[in-house]
């Protein structure tokens, strides 16, 4: 069983509160759920709406049709209402929110002290807001028999929530942003938390110097921002690079290029994150491909930064860092030991005292040392998960994803004959991928419009992926995985 | 107890005679009384910028950073936050604080980061070999700009106080007059902003300065008062000397309050 379920209105209207209440009620009932965000740069009126998605069986994506439809204004009907299922049913009408609140916990046979319960929580209108959902919860007839689930434990968060909670538990003191959606609710979660300095700058070029500041003292240091701000950061970028400071920092990708489409989604700086930076300096690119993975990514991002003094970029996207995710199991964290202290630190190369230099046998010695480092990192690498393995290991055919398509991959492959391999680790490259891909019928996946993953792959192995077989999608969507489904069937031999 | 050494093993290159030897002796001085006084060496962290005034982080034993060109604020305010304790000391060109980073310069004065705040400003960006900068006079002529700077200089000092940063001082390049202030700005908890007048001997030559200044202390001036500080600021434009041009030099404003670290949880 799957639902898939709409809810729009305009900014302002609640379609969020809504679509949280009824994703935490199901999972208390065991279902998985999934949840993306679509909202515009507004603050209110326009057209925002949220998918929600559970089963029975994990699920991490939307599908393309709804099985209801909760409509806070005319609007949302107008404009999904054709992608309504046969036997789907449009909630709408002049109510308020919390009536529709009403009307769903009903049709999916909540008794009404759960959904109460949850209005008490929201610590605001609370008599107003009963009011309301008992009217809907009483006007409302039709009923959906959901199946019995064995309990289980799962947590629901966000990828940004995923990465606020492994920065924490990697010991992190200091955050710096200037807002940037999509990266900007991480300063929200981390704001929070009491023992952890969370401020904002001036500007993008302002947050990576003071980050390294912060870091070169000695505190555990992170920053995030997206596309653009990122590119204010690569002079910085390239500081820490020469100078072996350690520092994280969150790329949270949009679909540019410059402001590009602000509140959408998108993977087309998997090259900048490699390639950020003048001059030749080692650097870790980690993509999560899901919220807990974007706890690991973090934590990964602290080790390897601290243990090498080295830049470590988490490469995440709008709709990881905003789709909740339910989560089964810890995720898997390392203690990272903090390896700086205050010293003389230099922009320039420098002598054994730390002060500039142009001598040719120093400047030699200072990049091989360099280079030397970097050896050490694609080993040490090497001990990590930088891709997984899914469907039938043994198949003719490849999907090779990174990153947020992950959701709509894993959730259209049940039932065909393939073998999926996501790339977690960007920088350094796993070298086992060419084993792994040759020979075989290569699909590749990625929410960009130049296939960046295949030149990387390329790169790295030589094997081109043919034009046809690249599944791009460019518009600031997702991909929902049914239409992702019947677009690999097509490319299955 | 014996003075830490805090000097490296590498020669200055900057020109003969450059003023910056005024500024670097004065500092090593400063530090060097403060350590007597019983402060320790590890209490105090350099930052620069990029450009000849840079230069004084290699001949300065201390720890700190040699930061990108216009950066170094942004850079302390971090290693603060990092580490409250920290006596740190900036040091920027007029390229520095005035172009690159005139950002950071305003919201430093915002912030009141704890930090003394160098500006060398010689009027000129020196080590690209003399093009203008925010605060060369109109008329300035180079290989750049061969008609001559028609642009009106800035007027940091007036911008500083408008902002009301928390300390706001001028001097000239003289090793008497740095360490003075130096002492005075290290009684003093917040932004420290000191702008040294320090001629070019190359590219923005010394054109008689001393005979323009006087001393704000010598005229009574008040610096708790905000607008006989600005009027006093607006006294030099930073435009070619007339005969009758005066440069107050001294404390033009002190204001009291939080600091960034206080400010923050």
């Amino acid at each position: 069983m799957k639902y898939n379920i709409l809810f729009g209105g305009q900014a302002g209207q609640g379609p969020n509160i809504l679509t949280s209440m009824l994703a935490e009620a199901l999972i208390e009932r065991g279902f998985y759920v999934f949840y993306s965000r679509d909202y515009q740069s507004l603050i209110r009126g326009g057209h925002n709406f949220n998918v929600l998605t559970f089963s029975d069986k994990p699920v991490m994506s939307n599908e393309s049709s709804y099985d209801l439809i909760v409509a806070l204004d005319k609007n949302t009907e107008l404009l999904h209402g054709k992608k309504l299922k046969e036997n789907g049913k449009i909630l709408k009408g002049d109510y308020s929110n919390m009536y529709f609140a009403g009307s769903i916990f009903k049709i999916f046979n909540f008794e009404f002290k759960i959904l109460e319960k949850k209005l008490k929580k929201l610590e605001k209108k609370f008599e107003e807001n009963v009011k309301d959902a008992r009217k809907g919860y009483g006007d409302e007839e039709l009923k959906i028999n959901l199946p019995e689930i064995k309990e289980n434990d799962k947590k629901f968060y966000n990828g940004n929530q995923g990465i606020a909670n492994g920065a924490v538990n990697s010991g992190l003191e200091v955050y710096y942003a200037y807002p940037m959606t999509p990266a900007t609710p991480i300063l929200d979660q981390l704001a929070m938390v009491e023992k952890i300095k969370t401020i904002e700058l001036e500007n993008e070029i302002a947050v990576i110097n003071a980050g390294i500041g912060s870091s070169i003292v000695g505190a555990k240091t992170m920053i995030g921002t997206s596309g653009g701000g990122f590119d204010l950061m690569t002079e910085a970028l390239s500081l820490t690079g020469i100078a072996e400071i350690p520092l994280v920092i969150y790329l949270s990708q949009r679909p540019g290029p410059a402001t590009g489409v602000a509140t959408y989604t998108g993977q087309g700086d998997l090259n900048l994150a490699r390639h950020s930076g003048h001059g030749e300096f080692s650097r870790i690119v980690v993509a999560p491909g899901d919220a807990k993975e974007s706890s690991e990514a973090a934590n990964q991002c602290f080790y390897f930064s601290q243990k090498f003094k080295i830049p470590a970029i988490l490469l995440g996207d709008k709709h990881i860092a905003e789709s909740f995710y339910c989560s089964e199991g810890e995720p898997i964290l390392i203690k990272s030991a903090k390896s700086t202290s205050l010293r003389r630190f230099n922009s320039y190369e420098t002598d054994a005292q730390g002060c500039a230099t142009e001598d040719a046998e120093q400047i030699r010695k200072n990049v091989l040392a360099r280079l030397e480092k970097r050896k050490i990192i694609i080993e040490e690498s090497k001990k990590f998960e930088r891709i997984k393995i899914y469907g039938n290991k043994s198949s003719q055919n490849i999907l090779l994803f990174w990153g947020s398509t992950k959701g709509a991959v894993l959730d259209s492959i049940n039932g065909l004959d393939v073998c999926a391999l996501q790339v977690i680790w960007i920088e350094p490259f796993a070298e086992e991928v060419e084993n792994l891909i040759k020979g075989k019928n290569i699909i590749l996946i990625e929410n960009n419009s130049t296939a960046q993953l295949a030149g990387l792959v390329k790169e790295k192995t030589g094997i081109t992926i043919e034009d046809k077989n690249k599944i791009l999608r460019f518009d600031g969507r997702p991909f929902l995985s049914d239409e992702l489904k019947e677009e690999i069937g097509r490319r299955i031999k | 107890m014996t003075t830490p050494n805090l000097s490296t093993t590498i020669k200055p290159t900057w020109c003969p005679g450059c003023y910056n030897f005024q500024i670097f002796a004065a500092f090593k001085n400063h530090i060097e009384k403060e350590i007597k006084r019983g402060k320790r060496k590890d209490d105090f962290a350099m930052v620069t910028g990029i450009g000849c005034h840079a230069k004084i982080y290699d001949y300065v034993n201390l720890n700190g950073i040699n930061s990108l060109h216009g950066r170094g604020l942004p850079t302390a305010l971090g290693m603060k936050v990092g580490n409250p304790k920290l006596n740190i000391f900036g040091f920027a060109g007029d390229g520095d604080a005035y172009c690159e980073g005139i950002e950071h310069l305003i919201h430093a004065a915002r912030y009141n980061v704890d930090m003394t705040f160098i500006v060398h400003n010689n009027q000129v960006f020196a080590l690209t070999v003399g093009q203008p900068t925010a605060v060369t006079e109109i008329g300035f002529a180079d290989k750049t700009t061969p008609r001559g700077v028609a642009n009106p200089p800035l007027n940091p000092i007036e911008l500083m106080i408008s902002l009301r940063a928390s300390f706001v001082a001028r001097v000239f390049a003289d090793v008497k007059q740095i360490e003075d202030v130096l002492k005075e700005a290290s009684k003093h908890r917040g932004f420290k902003f000191i702008e040294i007048i320090q001629p070019c001997i190359i590219f923005h030559p010394d054109v008689n300065y001393k005979k323009h200044t006087y001393f704000l202390k010598d005229k009574k001036h008040n610096p708790k008062n905000l607008d006989s500080a600005i009027k006093r600021a607006r006294e030099f434009d930073y435009n070619k000397l007339a005969p009758k041009t005066r440069i107050p030099l001294g404390v033009f404003y002190v204001e009291k309050k939080a600091t960034f670290e206080e400010k923050i949880k």
